[in-house]
């Protein structure tokens, strides 16, 4: 059977007239449409997006700074003030866009096994972190740094702690820098660097430079999590692991 | 007996020197009007070169902002030795030149990646700065004061390198440039 070499090509009709044109083509050589250039938001838009994640950001600082330095707020009453106010700025810029966000909070690839595995990983690092935090901050500052001092010999407040410490946070964040804040920076950039911008302003914002050194893993890792099971919740659970221990060390 | 139809003749498209044949109406490549009105020609032409120059610009205002990312580094790395060198009985000394070292390796590390992730890296530097300077304020609200204007053009810079990085990034990703 003699065949035309041409027609051993691949072809694909072209997006605007349908022409068949050969596959690699990057323009239809009859209507010069362009086949392989992907539709982006104009840079103006992602603009606005940014600055839409640069409000919710400098929410979460001012929040942080008053429950750091304000005086007029009270041991538990300011982890309240602070949860609460972190939490219905997450749950609004996530609803903001709930059509598409709303995805992220179902859960369809659940596994036991795979929770296990998230659960152990979190505790694991927990207990390495709290150690090596322990040691770096009583060489470099001289100080065993507690984080959660108002609670010594107060046991009535053990759900409290848990909750605002384990719960709260677990799910908020998550919400905020794995939910909104991702879904924005997707909108604007590639993947890999919204996993590394979401990371790095989760990390920051602590405002604690001796953590940076374990924040910025464990948030990349959770970005990564968020983006391979394409849900929030494992995210939560491991983070919600991860403070748990957390309490343990203190209530110890 | 008829003749075998000629083999199309190839010549080179004019704006990106590829191969194409006479039978493309455009360039396969590039999208250039071969057969298209001199005026079509020239407009494509345009639009290049005006896309070539933004993207020369906006790579330069990146440059810019990974150059004050550097210029950060410098900055801390600077007052760390100053304050340890100063206040060297202090017993706090050591926190906090560790922590100006730590925020210059931060900075350093961020402007030498922002040549391969510039969005990335200067969206990380800007809001790692205004972070420092929102605790400065709670610590100290005159410090935020002093150098004001050397402040307010590094945040300038950044901000500009943030808007050519997304420029850049959509010219190469509608381009395929890599």
């Amino acid at each position: 059977m003699i065949e035309n070499k041409n027609e051993d090509v691949e072809k694909k009709p072209c997006i605007k007239c349908g022409v068949l044109i050969v596959l690699d083509n990057r323009f239809c050589n009859t209507c010069g449409a362009r086949q392989d250039g992907k539709i982006i938001e104009p840079a103006a838009n992602r603009w606005m997006l940014l600055q839409q994640g640069a409000l919710f950001y400098g929410i979460d600082i001012v929040a942080c700074c008053l429950v750091k330095f304000a005086d007029f707020f009270q041991n538990l009453s300011r982890f309240l003030f602070f949860d609460i106010l972190m939490a219905i700025t997450a749950i609004i810029f996530f609803a903001d866009n709930w059509t598409e966000n709303k995805k992220l909070l179902t859960w369809r690839n659940f596994s036991w096994q795979k929770l296990a595995a998230y659960g152990a990983i979190a505790i694991a690092s927990q207990i390495v972190v709290h150690y090596s935090v322990t040691w770096l901050n009583i060489a470099i500052y001289n100080k065993d740094d507690v984080y959660y001092t108002y609670l010594n010999g107060n046991y009535a407040a053990v759900i409290f702690l848990i909750s605002f410490t384990a719960v709260m946070p677990a799910l908020f964040e998550e919400l905020g820098y794995r939910g909104y804040l991702m879904q924005t920076l997707l909108k604007v950039t590639d993947q890999e660097q919204a996993i590394y911008i979401s990371a790095f302003l989760f990390a920051i914002i602590h405002m604690s430079v001796i953590s940076l050194f374990w924040l910025i893993p464990f948030a990349l890792f959770l970005g990564i999590t968020r983006m391979r099971e394409n849900t929030l919740w494992y995210g939560i659970f491991i983070h919600f692991c991860f403070n748990l221990t957390a309490c343990v060390f203190e209530l110890r | 007996m008829e003749n075998p139809p000629l083999a199309p003749t190839i010549t080179q498209c004019y704006a990106c020197l590829k191969n194409v044949t006479d039978e493309d109406v455009f360039c396969p490549d590039c999208g250039y009007p071969l057969k298209g009105t001199p005026s079509e020609q020239e407009n494509f032409i345009t639009k290049s070169t005006f896309r070539d120059i933004n993207l020369a610009a906006s790579n330069n205002q990146v440059r810019k902002a990974g150059n004050t990312l550097f210029y950060l580094a410098g900055v801390f790395a600077l007052g760390g030795i100053v304050f340890f060198v100063l206040r060297k009985d202090d017993p706090d000394v050591a926190a906090i030149s560790i922590t100006d070292f730590i925020l210059a390796i931060l900075f350093l590390l961020l402007g030498e990646y922002s040549k391969k992730k510039p969005l990335a890296c200067i969206i990380s530097g800007t809001c790692l700065y205004v972070i420092v300077q929102v605790l400065n304020f709670a610590i100290a609200p005159s410090s935020v004061i002093s150098y004001i204007w050397i402040k307010i053009i590094i945040i300038g810079f950044l901000i500009k390198g943030i808007k050519s990085a997304l420029e850049i990034e959509k010219i190469k990703k509608e381009n395929n440039i890599a």
